[in-house]
């Protein structure tokens, strides 16, 4: 009878533990049901904190000018721009584990993608804050929206990178954000229909659109997840390659280069990747979600780090070797002074960037070190100082010295206020995530009932009580002349 | 007939009249807007009105509040005056004074108030050039710490006197128990004939005062070598342009040197080339700091600042023998030496030698060398002699003397500080407490004055009347442009009430000069024109001097009126010149080297925020003054030259001390300086009742010098020590070399260009051939946009590197042009200066020996208003674009401040306003900040109601978070296109200038329509092919400004400096970063 069951030895269980879809439910939602930890409650007040100082230090540079921050006339762009374009990158990993995964049929991803996606809406959220922030008259800074007006023929710029900026991040935040509510659609109703408190079934009920689950719900649910997810997909790859127009498209010596589309797109999963390690390390121990977030999702993402790393790597020894290929006497200089010589003002920044992205990921070639938790964590942050310091790189290091040399610039650090502002951001992210795991699911429940065993246990199961009855029996059971 | 109502309702028909009433009404009902008074919660007003007051009220308040700018009411004139337009500017013609410099302008008045000095065409000698110190002395006169009204002196402090009457009555009673002997006037350099008429009025009423002239800086070395070489006791006219051969002995003649003005005109005459047929004079500079003026040198030699005189007696023994040449150790020096004088003898009659010495003897010694070199009546014009310094040292000495000894009862100071710039203040501060009667006739509570019992404040030049006498017989005449703004009065004025005549300046001026030039006509047209020359026909009498005017004077004041005599060389003084320049004690150890910078000067620019925020040309430091040495002495010291030297503004200290007199002052590590030589500049460290703007920058050196018996040394021995803290310094520019960077700075010399004058030419050729291969436009090939035809004008400017000496004049103009904010030393500090024009310097220097300056470039760097701007395609709202005239114009309205557009420029021309310097913004107290980036007293001064007078009104201020550049003075191109279009004419070439090219002495800038194929702009590009070039041509940014390529007069031919740099030159610029 053997031959009626075939089980792959190859694919260990994405969700463990032998869960049944009472249990799943009961495991994921109970966080949210459950009254906040005093752990919880730490955390979420010190990111408050943080947020609160962040938007001291914002409401200063507003109210007394961009002369808050130390950059200057050389620099014009130093800690915001880094700012931006690394909280961008990191907002990358959420909608690819999300949308392309999706595509690609990675039954994995439901482990984790929720958290994800929270996480990539919520570092959209901290990205936009710069670009709008560093502005100098942030007042008017609707002027970068083509709306109608009566200011004849003024219209917006459409061959400034930073309007396509504009497009790109807020349609990117857009539909990150439907794709992710729509996916909480069916777990909103699922809190709601076991709320036992009026105002939770209140708040769910709202939040959850009038979810029944009927059938016409799934079916469109899942249409439009594959909308959403087809959608998605090209903007994973277009947000960060048009970001990296912002300095492709310039004429600065270190900026004006054609390998930043895809360099940049590379490092931003990179270190979307790295910071969904960072959460999901801490998230998966705090809310007891092992064996929904296993070693597994763990042990993938790290190839997802160590692959994109190596690009990364190879992106950044491209463009060193075309700019001494290339003969740019200017860009060569970029590299050769700017970056690469450790005694010049920046040179060490290079190095960090170097040893934290290029180098320290290649220790995931191994397995067990894949596996290693600790070591986990410790990478991801170490990639993502790693990713800091490459847009540190890029931005700060062109420009301080650039065409002529009477307007190379002195050295430039950061002012309490350009440190408050991100710290401010970190604020703002880990707030927004504190909540979103104290109020959401933090995995897709119903997503994740998909690809349970379950079915496969039962029917296992099944074949179990059939291998071992008689053939009598069986044949009893499963014959057709019951009459007679 | 039945008579029809047509009623709408019951009240129509029951009660007409009421009904009426209630329908004229618009509201039918009283709306209960009185029970709202007192008791808004108790009102009787229903919640649905609340609720209409509340809308309303936010509505409003939203509106209100959304209303940016705060509107200041501007009262229009009831009765128009005659010739007023408001809104267009009017000139008037006067003349600059201060300090004994005479520059002929004209002021521009809008609305009443004087806004910008522009050059006065007219003067032949200037013509129209102006210095920094000219441009920026409009702001004196809006100067918040001017001294408002006549003061007394009452225990410490100073007491207003209600009126000139009563402060008459307080002089008059304290003078009348002087005896005469017992008055003296002191004062700077008069060079006003009225004025020194009326001081010999004056000084007769008192019979055996006496007037003592104090120049702040002394030039009495020269003015007695002078007397003592048979040429009068007078300063002669330079003739620079006709000079084949300069050589300067430490004469600063392009910063600061007697008349930097003509000696530049003069100079860059000289300096421009004609491409066919390539000759520039050349020009030596011997001295012992890098001054401006050693910048320019074709070749330059480091001495001690004490061995001047050995150096001009090698020059003149090796020209003529007649003295012994004393030993020089240095061997390049003495090479240099043999050179130099073998290339005067070969261009005898055409050379000239100028030294910068006070010392007698050396000038002496000069006198000669320019005989021997036949100078005299060719470079040198002693028939116009010029009255600029008038000063003898002793003279104050004495008088100083007999103060202390209270031989003095009444002093009477003008335009003179000892207190603050006499190497003896201290005697001189104490020997003053002993003088009874001491006045002032400052504008502005210096040091001396503040020690004085008296203060009758003097007007303003822009509120005076007046004349000068620049040269003999150049008159230049002050008129006055606005209303004395404060309780000021004419030092005239007061020396007349005084000597007894009721008659006020402005009466006796005119009566002076009606008298003189023959009629009121001749007198209206002169103050119409400004100047009066002796070629001129409006003029043919010779302004001679009045009997009393040396009768009176027991010591001639100074070289007022040519004489006939001593117009040849007199060489009875040499031989004893030469031997006490021998028997001079020399200095060992290392020596201290005062200078004066073009911007502050002696001390009189200290108090005015442009001339201090203006970065000095050699050294690009603004805001302080600090000690120059060598990078052997920096060695010595033990100063690292590495990154964080040139990084950090934080320079180490040292303690200089000279006899008594010690002073700490963070170093400035130049090239180009003599090993032992410290120089430092002097005119900072001024009083704080000054001013907020003078009020703690740098340290006073004044002390430093040293009076010798006869003169005032500049130079002495001095010790350093280090005193082991730094002290910030703030550059705009820290990196000093153009690390070989061909496309930045094209500079050659003049053997190399004559061997390959193509090599630009070329170059740009290739770059064409490259990009353009087609129709040879960059415009039509070079981008994937379509080209823009461009109809009528174009503007485009020119800059000959050859002329420019980077003396800042053109910085100072645009700032005042274009309200160009001030921003304060500790935003300079952080690298936030504002200025739209720049003058880029660059250091040429062995890269074995950096010590050893090859040349130094000036590069006047400004927006290039490029025709493919890489600024404008990248602001996303458009702010930033281009004109249909070629012009990369801001619409500051705009512009949100991304600042894109200035990372992006490849010129870094671009300023973004950091903070709200010139308090344009509408959010209240935004200049208090107090942790990060406090603004210095000086923005806040400047954002003074006063001082907000001098602002352009055609220019925006702009506000905070708003990018702004240069806009080609967008102002004036209009002004001059409307002014042809009135006149229906095409706009004439020359017609429009820009300020930067206006305030230049040196004509470097031009200016013009480039579709216009007969204007000066084309005319240069045309004819000098193989010097054009754009800066960075190969980024295809097609910039607007053409620079003529910088050629050094030294036969080097330096092989291979094309563009074409071997790749090994990768790892030599690499090297050339970790100097400086």
């Amino acid at each position: 009878m053997s031959l009626l069951r075939y089980e792959s030895q190859v694919r260990p269980p994405l969700v463990q533990g032998n869960k049944d879809y009472h249990q799943v439910t009961e495991d994921i939602c109970r966080p949210v049901e459950a009254k906040p930890s005093k752990l919880w409650w730490i955390g979420f007040l010190i990111s408050v904190a943080f947020l609160g100082f962040g938007i001291f230090s914002v409401t200063m540079e507003v109210m007394y000018g961009t002369g808050q921050w130390n950059l200057n006339k050389t620099i014009g762009w130093g800690w915001d721009i880094t700012n931006f374009v690394w909280w961008v990158g990191i907002g990358h990993a959420g909608t690819l584990i999300s949308a392309i995964l999706l595509l690609f049929r990675q039954g994995w991803r439901t482990g984790v993608n929720r958290a994800a996606e929270a996480m990539t809406i919520f570092a959209v959220m901290c990205a936009g804050q710069f670009p709008i922030w560093h502005m100098g008259r942030v007042w008017d800074a609707f002027f970068v929206l083509p709306y109608a007006n009566t200011r004849g023929p003024l219209w917006v710029n459409f061959n400034s990178p930073l309007l396509w900026d504009v497009f790109a991040i807020s349609t990117y935040f857009t539909v990150s954000l439907l794709f992710w509510y729509s996916g909480l659609l069916p777990d909103l109703a699922t809190l709601r229909d076991r709320a036992k408190l009026k105002w939770r079934k209140f708040f769910y009920g709202v939040a959850s659109f009038g979810w029944t689950g009927s059938t016409k719900h799934w079916q469109r649910h899942e249409a439009l997840s594959l909308v959403l997810a087809g959608l998605s997909t090209p903007l994973v790859l277009s947000v960060h390659t048009i970001v990296s127009f912002d300095f492709a498209t310039s004429v600065v010596p270190g900026w004006h280069t054609t390998i930043f589309p895809p360099y940049f797109v590379a490092g931003a999963i990179f270190s979307g990747f790295a910071m969904v390690q960072t959460l999901l390390v801490v998230t998966r121990k705090v809310l007891g979600l092992e064996e929904y977030i296993t070693l597994e999702h763990i042990d993938v993402m790290n190839k997802v780090i160590v692959l994109t790393g190596s690009i990364v790597g190879i992106a950044y020894l491209t463009e060193l070797f075309i700019a001494w290929y290339s003969h740019v006497d200017y860009e060569w200089f970029a590299f050769s002074q700017n970056r690469v010589n450790l005694n010049s003002p920046y040179g060490w920044s290079y190095y960090i960037m170097m040893g934290c992205n290029v180098l320290s990921p290649q220790i995931f070639w191994f397995r067990k070190m894949r596996r290693n938790l600790l070591l986990t964590f410790f990478m991801s942050i170490l990639v993502n100082i790693g990713m800091w310091f490459e847009r540190f790189v890029i931005i700060v290091t062109s420009v301080y010295r650039d065409y002529l040399p009477s307007s190379w610039s002195t050295y430039y650090t950061p002012t309490i206020w350009e440190v408050g502002f991100y710290l401010g951001t970190f604020g703002l992210f880990f707030t927004c995530y504190f909540l979103f795991s104290k109020f959401f699911p933090v995995i897709a429940v119903a997503e994740i009932k998909h690809i349970l065993k379950r079915s496969g246990e039962n029917y296992k199961a099944k074949m179990d009580g059939v291998e071992n009855q008689s053939f009598d029996d069986f044949s009893h059971d499963h014959g057709h002349d019951h009459g007679a | 007939m039945s008579q029809k109502k047509y009623w709408q309702g019951f009240g129509d028909v029951n009660d007409p009249e009421t009904n009426k009433k209630q329908v004229q009404d618009e509201f039918r009902e009283e709306l209960p807007f009185a029970d709202l008074d007192d008791k808004i919660v108790d009102a009787a007003t229903p919640r649905r009105d609340f609720l209409k007051y509340l809308g309303f009220s936010t509505a409003a308040a939203t509106l209100a509040a959304s209303c940016k700018v705060p509107v200041r009411k501007a009262i229009p004139y009831a009765n128009k005056p005659e010739n007023i337009i408001p809104g267009e500017a009017k000139y008037y013609a006067t003349t600059y004074v201060q300090d004994g410099d005479v520059i002929p302008v004209l002021a521009k008045v809008r609305d009443g108030r004087p806004i910008k000095i522009e050059g006065n065409d007219l003067c032949s000698f200037t013509k129209g050039g102006t210095t920094a110190r000219a441009q920026a002395s409009v702001l004196d006169l809006y100067d918040t710490h001017r001294i408002t009204n006549p003061k007394q002196k009452k225990g410490d402090k100073f007491e207003e006197v209600p009126t000139y009457e009563q402060f008459d009555q307080l002089v008059g009673s304290a003078l009348s128990g002087a005896s005469g002997s017992s008055v003296v006037l002191l004062t700077g350099t008069v060079n006003s004939p009225s004025t020194k008429q009326i001081i010999s009025e004056f000084l007769a009423k008192y019979p055996g005062s006496r007037h003592v002239v104090a120049d702040a800086v002394s030039y009495s070395g020269m003015l007695l070598a002078n007397e003592a070489s048979g040429f009068g006791r007078k300063l002669p006219s330079y003739n620079f342009g006709a000079a084949k051969v300069i050589v300067s002995l430490g004469a600063d003649f392009l910063g600061t040197w007697i008349s930097p003005v003509e000696n530049a005109r003069g100079y860059s005459t000289g300096r421009k080339i004609d491409e066919k047929n390539p000759q520039m004079s050349k020009h030596y500079q011997f001295e012992g700091y890098l001054s401006t003026t050693g910048a320019s040198a074709d070749e330059r030699f480091t001495h001690r600042p004490s061995e001047t005189g050995a150096v001009a007696l090698a020059l003149l023994a090796a020209l003529d023998g007649s003295v012994a040449a004393p030993a020089i150790a240095d061997a390049k020096l003495k090479a240099g030496i043999a050179k130099v004088a073998a290339d005067l003898k070969a261009n005898n009659g055409a050379s000239l030698v100028v030294c910068g010495s006070n010392d007698v003897n050396v000038q002496v010694i000069v006198n000669a060398i320019n005989n021997a070199i036949g100078a005299h009546g060719r470079t040198i014009d002693w028939s116009k002699p010029v009255n600029y310094r008038q000063g003898i040292d002793k003279d104050l000495a004495d008088l100083i003397n007999d103060m202390d000894t209270g031989k003095v009862s009444a002093l009477f100071i003008y335009g003179a500080n000892p207190a603050y710039n006499h190497p003896m203040a201290a005697k001189f501060k104490s020997a003053l407490a002993k003088v009874k009667t001491s006045v002032s006739f400052s504008e502005k509570m210096d040091e001396t004055t503040s020690l004085c019992h008296f203060i009758a404040p003097s007007h303003h030049y822009l509120e005076s009347w007046g004349d000068a006498e620049p040269k003999a017989g150049y008159i230049s005449f002050l008129q006055p442009t606005i209303f004395p703004l404060f309780k000021t009065r004419p030092f005239q004025t007061s020396l007349l009430k005084w000597s007894g005549n009721n008659t006020d300046y402005e009466t006796y001026f005119k009566n002076y000069w009606t008298g003189k030039l023959g009629s009121d006509e001749a007198f209206e047209k002169a103050l119409q024109e400004g100047v009066v020359e002796p070629g001129s026909a409006a003029i043919t009498i010779a302004v001679t001097p009045t009997a009393s005017d040396s009768a009176a004077i027991q010591r001639p004041a100074g070289p007022q009126v040519p004489t006939s005599t001593g117009s040849s060389f007199n060489s009875g003084g040499v031989s004893g010149a030469a031997s006490a320049i021998n028997g001079a004690k020399k200095i060992s150890g290392d020596e201290v080297v005062l200078y004066e910078k073009i911007g502050v000067g002696s001390g009189v620019g200290s108090s005015n925020p442009w001339l201090q925020e203006l970065p000095d040309a050699v050294t690009r430091a603004s805001w302080d003054n600090y000690a120059l040495i060598s990078m052997a002495k920096a060695a010595e010291l033990k100063i690292k030259l590495d990154n964080d030297y040139e990084y950090y503004p934080a320079k180490p200290v040292i303690t200089l001390t000279v006899g008594s007199s010690t002073v700490d002052l963070p170093v400035l590590v130049l090239p180009g300086m003599n090993a032992n030589t410290i120089a430092v500049a002097v005119g900072y460290g001024r009083n704080p009742e000054l001013g907020r703007t003078a009020a703690g920058v740098g340290q006073n050196v004044y002390p430093f010098a040293a009076f010798n018996g006869t003169t005032i040394d500049y130079c002495n021995a001095v010790s350093v020590k280090d005193a082991g803290r730094k002290a910030k310094i703030a550059q705009s520019q820290i990196h000093n070399s153009y690390e070989g960077r061909v496309e930045v700075v094209r500079e050659t010399t003049l053997a190399t260009f004559k061997k390959d004058p193509n090599m630009i030419s070329e170059w740009r050729e290739e770059l064409k051939e490259e990009y353009a291969k087609n129709t040879g436009d960059y415009k039509v090939e070079g981008t994937l946009y379509p080209d823009h035809i461009q109809p009528g004008i174009k503007w485009g400017m020119n800059i000959d590197m050859n002329a420019c000496y980077g003396c800042g004049a053109c910085v100072v103009a645009c700032h005042l042009e274009n309200n160009v904010p001030v921003v304060g030393k500790s935003e300079v500090l952080r690298y936030h200066d504002m200025h739209w024009l720049r003058i880029d310097r660059y250091f040429v220097s062995d890269e074995k020996n950096p010590d050893d300056l090859k040349a130094v470039v000036f590069q006047p760097m400004l927006c290039q208003h490029c025709d493919n701007a890489p600024c404008e395609n990248v602001c996303p709202v458009a702010a930033t674009n281009h004109s249909t005239e070629g012009i990369n114009q801001m619409a500051y309205n705009r512009c949100i401040g991304t600042r894109y557009c200035a990372n992006n420029c490849p010129f870094k021309v671009r300023r973004f306003n950091w903070a709200d310097y010139m308090g344009a913004d509408s959010f209240p107290n935004n200049q208090d900040q107090q942790l990060v980036g406090k603004l210095d007293p000086v923005v806040h001064q400047m954002n003074d109601e006063l001082s907000r007078m001098v602002l352009n009104p055609d220019v925006t201020v702009r506000s905070r978070g708003v990018m702004e550049k240069c806009s080609f003075c967008v102002q004036r191109t209009q002004a001059g296109k409307l002014a042809a279009k009135k006149a229906g004419r095409p706009l004439i070439d020359g017609e429009v200038k820009t300020a930067c090219q206006q305030a230049c002495s040196a004509d470097a800038i031009t200016f013009g329509n480039v579709h216009d194929k007969n204007s000066m702009v084309n005319k240069i590009r045309n004819e000098n092919p193989q010097r054009s070039f754009l800066v960075l041509e190969q980024l295809h940014v097609l910039p607007n400004i053409t620079y003529l390529a910088k050629v050094r007069n030294t036969d080097e031919v330096i092989e291979g400096k094309g563009h074409h740099k071997p790749e090994a030159e990768h790892s030599a610029v690499g090297t050339q970063t970790e100097h400086h």
